[in-house]
């Protein structure tokens, strides 16, 4: 076997698991083994980097070829064709000959701050002189590359590779480098485009049939919509709505009849709710094709973006405005083919029939929560979108630069196109990096307006950035009440984790894909359009037939993408032959196809943004998945995609799902089985799979591990001592979890894991442990449990200015003897801290100065002062911490960039979070000393002591099942025991015989005899190993106290926030309780004398403000007095002064002078 | 702590890249009262790990390798931890 060392190796290797090459394969006990083989050609975030290969190597070309010819409106000679366009590899933006390499590597990026680019290079043809010139690999713009896609250079790199990049293998790759920041461009759901959704309104009782047509060209919404019995047309285009049967009518000038044929067919319940419409199109006197024409088109709105587009164009009739209208807007996704109206015609009176069959059946309105109704956006499609907009807005720009240079009179030379081509790129390049970089989407043809699409990636731990790259978002309100979109749908089974979902406002609106998910990119409809009609010769084309032959019973419509194609009489052996071409490989394995009885349709789905996952292929009661099949994946000699081509294996997508019979295990199949899983815990996604026994906790558990999974402190990759980031956690020993699961092994945790085993008694100790709080053993904690190490990244750049001017480092001060000042003490000569060197706060790390002037021109007497103005960068935290590391370099614009990483050790302390893989968190609330802690008769110390009451009411029983599994597989030495998979049997009966085996009870309770006194403890204790993880939330960051501090500068009330030192708010509801209470003096210490009082000169004559005892507006001295106030207050009556509302004081005496 | 409290005893001080031994005023022996020192200061490239001295305002660039990162080198300095 090729020794491929992408961390897979290891469950394909014949040892796996104590298995031996020799020993018998089972289908049912190794069919797991598929399960590696997948991840290694799809899943997790491969299909980021799916689509954003299918944009760069596809998309791309698709985008040009559409938009290549520019023509000149004056020299009627010229032409200009864009033949192709390639993206290279990423290259630096700052080439110079004196570095050889002109590869840049994503590490580079990172430190340097520079954005992970390759240059786009055009093929261009011209006219010159009637002459063609070809120039290749002009260069257009930069494009950012996503790492591990097909053009990064970490793309099939082994180990040894990755390394010498200073790059981590277990990296996940997908996301982008952008001005050294990495970006996530999160996976966005939307309902799915083209397809027809029927809803009904539930306040007035009308129902609609809506579908987004979305074309390169533009996005439409058109509804068909029932109301008080007429049916309507109505579309953002046309000012009111149409009654159906003119549009009908203007669409082909059918019949009458024709038209009630292909709405209603035979059926005479439709027919009687049809009729109806047909006076409405009487009553407007329309009969005719052109009459139906002219009334649409008198109600196409005037100014649409169409419109002015033309202005030029000669006014057309209102019938060949209706007909535009028809042709090009409404629905546009069916194209019109020389003038052909009958597929729209078919289209319109689709949808009709659609409502009218919603209308006797509410159960036929479509869910928009259905999975397969939705389709899920990536980076690949979000940045073609983007580019499209850019590069049509590049094209015409570029030809507003030539019209430029023919409107001269007298030329020079010939035009070059080459520079204009380049200059006018880099629109593009600034286009893509500042969306990537700000996540703000806005494509004006689409009307898209979207903000937050890309994240900083969260390198808090491994899991954490895995995490991200599974993350949907949605783009449904969050304020919204309803329930339908946040609830768990029975059609997200094994697409979508059911346990990964953040609590509070985004509950069930984020989600994340499961194990197994894919999601598909585009596959061309022509090559499928053949198919359907080659495939079986009685699947005739739909233009060939009338309304009653559709509608006639057994006749099925073949949709292909939502837009009926063909017509069929034998619906499932067309489904079956398809479904065979599919499996031989003839077609792209990503096509659907599924029957919908209800409609007497097929639909057959090649659009990207489909969910979909493997199954086993079952036929007649047997699984195709044979013993030999594992063999040869285990020698290596076949991978996935051969057994997709073999018909072992299947995409299935959602829709198509709803139509098979999919076993869970091999023992359910029966006759009418037609899929089988290949493992049940792929239902779970990647974050979800850390946790242990999960199908033996209560199911808000396993969320809230899933959240709190994220916040654990660990490695984060192999590379992390090389990186920079901004802050950075990672624990001092981290231990792979006695526990695993085979989720663990395949997304790597246990090459970065995050917590550590810890021996945990669950017992009650000291009063310290109540409300979740965890006794921590002292020599633990001395051996070096829960310790952890900070990183944080403090960065300066050195600017230049356009006057000349520049930054400079140095300046150290001295005082009087000649010594440095201890606030510089560990700075070097240069004006940076020495790596070694302890910080404490406020002190100097980097000594910069800035020019006082930066905006005089230093033109003539425009000369600013010469002064500097001191910018350094200061150490501001209380607890002092090591410099790690300093690094100096170049930015892309040529500023010098320096960075200081400072260290800190942290020991675990009070008050720090932990918490184990089953949503129980807790504090520590004492450190005990070891020999003050319980002991069992083999001198076992636990190192966690946790309060027995957190178990009854969180019903998590895989946590016990993880300390008895873990003990178990410690005593008995056996890591393989330690497996904790879900849907798996659960291990109490094996478990605790190898607990007796060894010379423990079976139950995982031993006798403690307790430190403090000697005795024996009434009970015995159970007590095991459990992973814990340590959280990021850690007492250091949060400890906080003011007595006096600084105020802020408008209302000179005290600060806040803890970052600057402010104090604690005692606010409205707090203020009402020590009214109610009548503890008028703290009021007045905690609103006046500890916050903003002030002594204020009123005068009371006037009632206004004075000043130093003398009323301005009543020049005297005579009236007035002194109070204190808010200063709040103060402002006030001041502000509204300004805004001319007169305000006055009236002063009485509070306690007034006896007479 | 202070700064003279204990200078590391410089002996067989290691040639920087490009042989440059008197070039580099080596950061060992420095005397915090003595006047402006040189203003050449040696980092570690990132790339090839030389030791490259650069004089103040240069550009940043290892003169081997080229690379554009560079670490500072450790203090010289004693620093004590505290064991815990």
């Amino acid at each position: 076997m090729v020794v491929l060392d992408d961390g897979f190796e290891a469950l394909l290797e014949p040892f796996y698991n104590g298995k031996k090459l020799t020993d018998p394969i089972s289908t049912k006990e190794d069919k797991f083994q598929l399960l590696p083989a997948f991840l290694k050609v799809k899943g997790l975030v491969k299909q980021h980097i799916d689509s954003y290969n299918f944009f760069i190597n596809q998309d791309i070309k698709d985008i040009v070829k559409a938009n290549r010819f520019i023509k000149s409106d004056q020299e009627e000679k010229f032409w200009l064709e864009f033949t192709d366009i390639r993206v290279g590899s990423p290259s630096r933006n700052d080439f110079s000959d004196f570095k050889a390499r002109n590869e840049v590597t994503p590490m580079e990026c990172r430190l340097r701050d520079m954005t992970y680019a390759a240059n786009v290079v055009v093929d261009i043809t011209y006219s010159r002189d009637r002459k063609k010139i070809i120039r290749k690999d002009v260069p257009l713009c930069r494009i950012p590359v996503m790492l591990k896609s097909a053009k990064c250079y970490l793309n099939g790199a082994n180990n040894a590779e990755m390394e010498t990049m200073n790059e981590c293998p277990l990296d996940p790759g997908g996301y982008f480098i952008i001005n050294g920041t990495e970006k996530v461009i999160l996976i966005q759901e939307q309902l799915s485009k083209n397809r027809v959704i029927v809803e009904a309104d539930e306040k007035t009782g009308g129902v609609s049939a809506s579908v987004t047509s979305s074309t390169h060209e533009r996005k439409s919404k058109t509804y068909v919509v029932l109301k008080k019995d007429r049916i309507t047309l109505v579309h953002n285009v046309l000012v009111e709505p149409i009654p159906i049967v003119i549009v009908l009518k203007a669409l082909g000038g059918l019949s009458d009849k024709e038209i009630m044929d292909m709405v209603t067919g035979g059926d005479a319940r439709y027919q009687d709710d049809f009729l109806i419409n047909f006076d409405e199109a009487t009553k407007a006197g329309v009969y005719t094709q052109q009459q139906a024409l002219e009334y649409v088109g008198s109600r196409v709105k005037m100014g649409g973006p169409r419109n002015r587009q033309f202005n030029m164009a000669p006014r057309r009739s209102q019938a060949e405005e209706g007909l535009d209208a028809l042709a090009n807007i409404v629905i546009a996704h069916v194209t019109i083919n020389a003038l052909d109206f009958y597929p729209k015609f078919i289209y319109i009176a689709m949808m009709v029939r659609r409502v009218l069959m919603a209308c006797h059946n509410p159960k036929l309105v479509d869910d928009r929560d259905f999975v397969g109704n939705k389709r899920l956006e990536l980076a690949g499609q979000l940045l073609s979108l983007l580019f499209e907009d850019l590069f049509k807005k590049f094209v015409s720009d570029l030809k507003g630069n030539m019209e430029h240079f023919f409107k001269k009179p007298n030329r020079t030379s010939a035009y070059d196109p080459v520079g204009p081509i380049t200059g006018q790129g880099s629109f593009i390049s600034q286009g893509l990096n500042r969306a990537i970089q700000s996540g703000n989407w806005s494509v004006k043809r689409f009307n898209m307006n979207r903000a937050g699409v890309t994240h900083v990636l969260s390198r808090l731990s491994y899991i954490a950035a895995l995490g991200m790259m599974t993350r949907i978002s949605s783009q449904f309100e969050k304020t919204r009440k309803v329930s339908g979109p946040r609830a768990l749908q029975p059609s997200q089974w094994g697409m979508l984790c059911p346990s990964d979902t953040p609590e509070g406002e985004a509950c069930g609106l984020v989600k994340n894909l499961a194990l197994m998910t894919h999601i598909t990119t585009n596959i061309e409809e022509g090559p499928i359009k053949k198919w359907i009609f080659g495939v079986d010769p009685e699947v005739e084309p739909i233009q060939n037939f009338t309304g009653i032959e559709m509608h006639r019973p057994g006749a099925y419509v073949i949709h292909l993408n939502g837009t009926p194609v063909a017509l069929t009489k034998h619906p499932k052996k067309f489904a079956a032959k398809f479904r065979a071409t599919r499996r031989r490989g003839w077609i792209s394995p990503f096509v659907s196809i599924n029957l919908n009885t209800h409609f007497c349709a097929v639909h057959i789905a090649t659009d990207e943004g489909r969910i979909c996952r493997p199954y086993v292929i079952v036929k007649d009661g047997k699984s195709k998945l044979k013993p030999e099949h594992l063999k040869l994946l285990q020698l290596g000699k076949a991978n996935f995609d051969d057994f997709l081509t073999h018909g072992i294996v299947e995409y299935l997508d959602v829709n198509e799902e709803q139509d098979a019979l999919v076993a869970l295990y091999e023992a359910d199949i029966t006759q009418s089985t037609t899929h089988m899983e290949i493992e049940p815990f792929t239902i779970l996604g990647a974050v979800a799979g850390l946790i242990p026994f999960p199908h033996h906790n209560q199911s808000p558990r396993n969320t809230y591990q899933c959240a709190m999974g994220k916040q654990a402190v660990g490695a984060i990759a192999y590379n992390q001592f090389n990186r920079i980031d901004t802050l950075l956690y990672t624990l001092v020993y981290p231990q792979r979890p006695m526990v695993i699961t085979k989720t663990i092994q395949l997304v790597h945790y246990d090459k970065l894991p995050a917590g550590q085993n810890a021996t945990v008694a669950v017992m009650s100790f000291s009063g310290y442990d109540i409300e979740d709080a965890l006794v921590l053993n002292k020599a633990s904690i001395d051996r070096g449990y829960g310790r952890c190490q900070v990183f944080r990244k403090y960065a300066t750049e050195l600017q230049k200015y356009p006057n000349g001017r520049r930054d400079k480092m140095g300046g150290i001060e001295k005082d009087e003897d000649g010594k440095v000042i201890a606030k510089h003490s560990v700075l070097d000569y240069d004006g940076i801290a020495m790596p070694g060197e302890q910080v404490r706060s406020g002190e100097t790390m980097v000594k910069k100065m800035t020019p006082l002037d930066q905006t005089s021109t230093g033109i003539g007497t425009d000369r600013g002062p010469d002064d500097f103005r001191d910018a350094s960068v200061n150490y501001r935290i209380p607890d002092p911490a090591y410099i790690d590391k300093v690094m100096i370099s170049h930015t892309e614009k040529d500023h010098a960039l320096i960075k200081v990483q400072t260290r800190q050790t942290r020991r675990p302390e009070l008050g720090d979070k932990f918490s184990s893989r089953h949503g129980q968190k807790g504090v520590v609330g004492i450190i005990v000393d070891q020999e003050d802690m319980p002991f069992s008769d083999s001198g076992l110390v636990p190192d966690i002591i946790m309060n027995p009451h957190g178990f009854p009411s969180r019903m998590t029983v895989g946590k016990l099942f993880e300390f008895l599994t873990g003990k178990a597989s410690i005593v008995a030495g056996r890591p393989d025991y330690g497996f904790g998979d879900a849907f798996r049997s659960h291990p109490v009966e094996a478990m605790g015989k190898v607990l007796v085996e060894h010379g423990y009870s079976w139950e995982g309770k031993d006798y403690f005899t307790s430190g403090i006194t000697g005795e024996a403890l009434e009970a015995y204790i159970f007590n095991g190993p459990a992973y814990y993880q340590r959280l990021k939330h850690m007492v250091q960051d949060k400890m906080h106290s003011r007595s006096r501090g600084p105020r802020a500068i408008l209302t000179r009330q005290p600060t806040e926030g803890r970052s600057r030192d402010g104090g604690l708010r005692l606010g409205e509801m707090e203020r009402d309780c020590l009214i109610a209470y009548g503890a008028s003096q703290l009021l007045l210490e905690r609103l006046m004398i500890s916050s903003d009082a002030t002594e204020i000169d009123i005068c009371q004559q006037c009632g206004l403000f004075g000043y130093k005892g003398y009323c301005q507006t009543c020049k005297s001295t005579h009236q007035v007095t002194q109070m204190t106030m808010p200063y709040a207050a103060k402002l006030l009556v001041q502000e509204l002064i300004s805004m001319n509302v007169g305000v006055r004081l009236q002063l009485e005496d509070e306690f007034p002078h006896p007479r | 702590m202070s700064r003279e409290a204990y200078q590391v005893p410089n002996t067989g001080s290691p040639s920087y890249g490009g042989g440059a031994s008197g070039g580099g005023v080596t950061m060992v022996n420095r005397d915090p009262f003595a006047a402006e020192p040189s203003t050449v200061m040696i980092y570690t490239c990132g790339d090839c790990a030389v030791k490259v001295p650069l004089e103040k305002n240069a550009p940043i660039r290892c003169q081997k390798c080229g690379a554009r990162v560079l670490y500072k080198e450790r203090t010289k300095r004693m620093v004590q931890f505290e064991a815990r």
